[in-house]
């Protein structure tokens, strides 16, 4: 077991070295000065461009300056961001707070929702509830999530004439307020995920309920509960955890648009502002980070495997 | 993680595309069945994939004929009507320039399939052959793309588009190019497994026995088995552009002003949402309307090409 943490550990890191000197490169291949379109609108001398080019250190090859921010990067120091001049870290501890309980809440929607209707459908199997709960999912799973964000504030302000709260609050500062304001992105980024999920636990439990050991289970005679819930479901969850692991990546992507649409000041806004004035260092550090939450998930999924299905504790 | 593809399915997850019958150019048909009598099977055994086939062959029609099918012009200001509801002038109503709906909609559908069909065909071609070469030779090469396979999928997809499209700046081009780097990765991950798998059978043997070279084994052995895999992709594929180039257009990254795109119709929404639900409402069910046609004809294409999940 903690031979496969560390494993993935070493590969997660290596990863995430990957994704540094791919957006690196990225960045200083596409054509366009960072430092000319940042102070494209000003009447700057050549003599300030060449200053901040030095300054930021562009004017140096690709490897030198992969290795000083390599050399910030280990002492904690990600650089500053070109717009504010606030130091990049710091910016971003302030910021992902939100951005993660965000995802979390979102998540518990969407896990708890989707294998509820799952489960139900897979054991009302071909009734109408089970089309209704079907056609539900497919249609829930073809809607963006930030469609279903602007539906949902439409007509909670035109019917219920509810809007959230506009001034962000901290959940340690309002703990009510906060929960206003997170639960309609978090309805809308989780209600689509929930679509697949829910279509992925009925196909998974209903080849799960048709396995001879559940057939043995009933022989012997345990409880439908034991059944469904001890055994059915809970080896219908392999997949599911999977799944959820590749899907985060959609989710902390929606994150970007949602905190948009309900002016959170989250790490998705962070990376929208940074998009505009084109921040790179800042820019830079939240794409990567991005990056480090979806493997760290996915190790998370991998280790907890384990958890669900003891004999996976021995392999590899 | 082995199986990423299935990104809106349900059923399959996990199953990768079992080896096919060794016919190497009609990979997938039953014996002694032509082309015509495969459309039949596949209308016969796919409802749901038939007529989700004819509302994309719909959406194609519109973005075609829109300059004849829309009433109004999509960019053409009218000051006498401003957000007006729907009604029998303006079916879906119009935006705060008194711009109509409907026409907008029906002219945003070039966009959205334009969009989704270059990139589709750009990350299809690069990533098929990328994928084909690392699944045949294996090795160092292998490893190194595999990395980058996983560093490029482990980004958000929208986080790594808006990252592109800003470095490139808002434009269709630059719109596709960076839906093409999300895209690209998709198809070399699935190529490289299926050519893994290819590779191994009797007939690679069998040609290389015969004297074809490495590119002859990849392009005329290897990609007619893989092909059915890879369409089963694009269709799926073609869902997550049409709603990633709305997301970037929502934001203002992606197709510029005044384009009719899709998303950029519901940014205005945005601002509107209280006296004029109607902008928000009709471009969102185009996307979904067409992204779940696409998502269903992925899902017929791939209960009918994968004989493990007949039942």
């Amino acid at each position: 077991m903690l031979q496969l943490i560390v494993k993935r550990l070493v590969y997660g890191f290596l990863i995430l070295n990957i994704i540094t000197v791919f957006l690196f490169v990225l960045i200083r291949l596409i054509p366009g000065d960072p430092v000319r379109v940042q102070l494209a609108d000003a009447a700057v001398s050549q003599e300030r461009i060449d200053e901040l080019t030095a300054q930021l250190g562009l004017d140096r090859p690709l490897w030198a300056q992969l290795g000083s921010w390599y050399a910030g990067a280990v002492r904690g120091d990600f650089g500053e961001s070109f717009s504010t001049g606030r130091p990049v870290a710091s910016i971003i501890i302030e910021r992902l707070p939100l951005t993660i309980e965000l995802t979390v809440l979102a998540m518990a929607v969407a896990v708890t929702l989707g294998i509820v209707v799952g489960t139900v459908s897979a054991v009302r199997r071909n009734s109408w509830l089970d089309n209704v709960l079907r056609v539900g999912s497919v249609i829930g799973l073809s809607i963006p999530n930030f469609w279903l964000g602007l539906l949902l504030i439409t007509f909670t302000s035109i019917v219920l004439r509810w809007v959230p709260p506009l001034s962000y609050q901290g959940p340690l500062e309002n703990l009510g307020q906060n929960l206003a304001q997170m639960l309609l992105p978090a309805a809308a980024l989780g209600v689509v995920l929930s679509a697949s999920i829910a279509r992925l636990t009925r196909s998974s439990m209903l080849e799960v309920l048709g396995s001879d050991f559940i057939r043995t289970l009933r022989a012997k005679g345990a409880s439908e509960t034991v059944v469904l819930f001890q055994h059915g479901l809970r080896n219908s969850l392999i997949p599911v955890l999977t799944y959820i692991g590749i899907q985060i990546g959609g989710l902390l992507g929606g994150t970007v648009i949602l905190e948009q649409i309900f002016a959170l000041p989250g790490l998705g806004r962070t990376v929208f502002e940074a998009v505009s004035s084109r921040d790179y260092p800042l820019l830079q550090v939240c794409v990567l980070l991005y990056g480090a939450i979806f493997i760290f998930v996915n190790i998370v999924v991998d280790v907890s495997y384990g958890w669900i299905n003891p004999r996976m504790r021995r392999a590899d | 993680m082995s199986d990423r593809f299935p990104e809106t399915g349900g059923a399959g997850l996990g199953t990768v595309v079992p080896a096919r019958d060794e016919s190497v150019v009609d990979a997938e048909r039953l014996p002694g069945e032509g082309r015509w009598d495969e459309m039949r099977r596949f209308a016969k055994t796919q409802p749901v994939g038939v007529a989700s086939l004819l509302v994309i062959v719909a959406f194609v029609v519109l973005a075609v004929a829109a300059p004849l099918v829309a009433p109004f012009d999509p960019v053409a200001q009218d000051r006498t009507a401003f957000l007006v509801g729907p009604s029998g002038k303006h079916v879906l109503g119009t935006d705060d320039l008194g711009r109509d709906i409907l026409s907008r909609i029906i002219h945003g559908s070039r966009i959205s399939l334009y969009v989704g069909a270059a990139t589709i065909a750009v990350s299809m071609v690069i990533g098929t052959l990328i994928g084909i070469g690392a699944g045949y030779i294996g090795g160092a090469a292998d490893g190194v793309l595999q990395g980058i396979i996983d560093a490029v999928l482990s980004i958000p997809p929208l986080v790594l588009a808006l990252f592109v499209a800003a470095l490139l700046g808002p434009s269709i081009r630059n719109v596709i190019l960076a839906l093409s780097i999300l895209e690209i990765p998709r198809f070399a991950r699935i190529a490289r497994g299926e050519m893994q798998r290819v590779r191994s059978e009797d007939f690679v043997d069998a040609a290389v026995a015969l004297g074809a070279s490495k590119v002859r084994v990849m392009l005329r052995h290897g990609l007619p088995n893989i092909l059915p895999s890879l369409i089963i992709v694009a269709s799926l594929g073609f869902g997550i552009v049409i709603v990633a180039e709305a997301a970037l257009s929502f934001l203002g990254i992606g197709t510029p002003p005044p384009n009719p795109s899709w998303g950029l119709m519901l940014s205005q929404g945005t601002t509107y949402f209280q006296t004029a639900p109607w902008l928000v409402v009709f471009p969102g069910l185009a996307i979904s309307l067409a992204v779940l046609a696409f998502n269903l004809f992925g899902d017929a294409l791939r209960d009918f090409l994968d004989p493990k999940l007949v039942k």
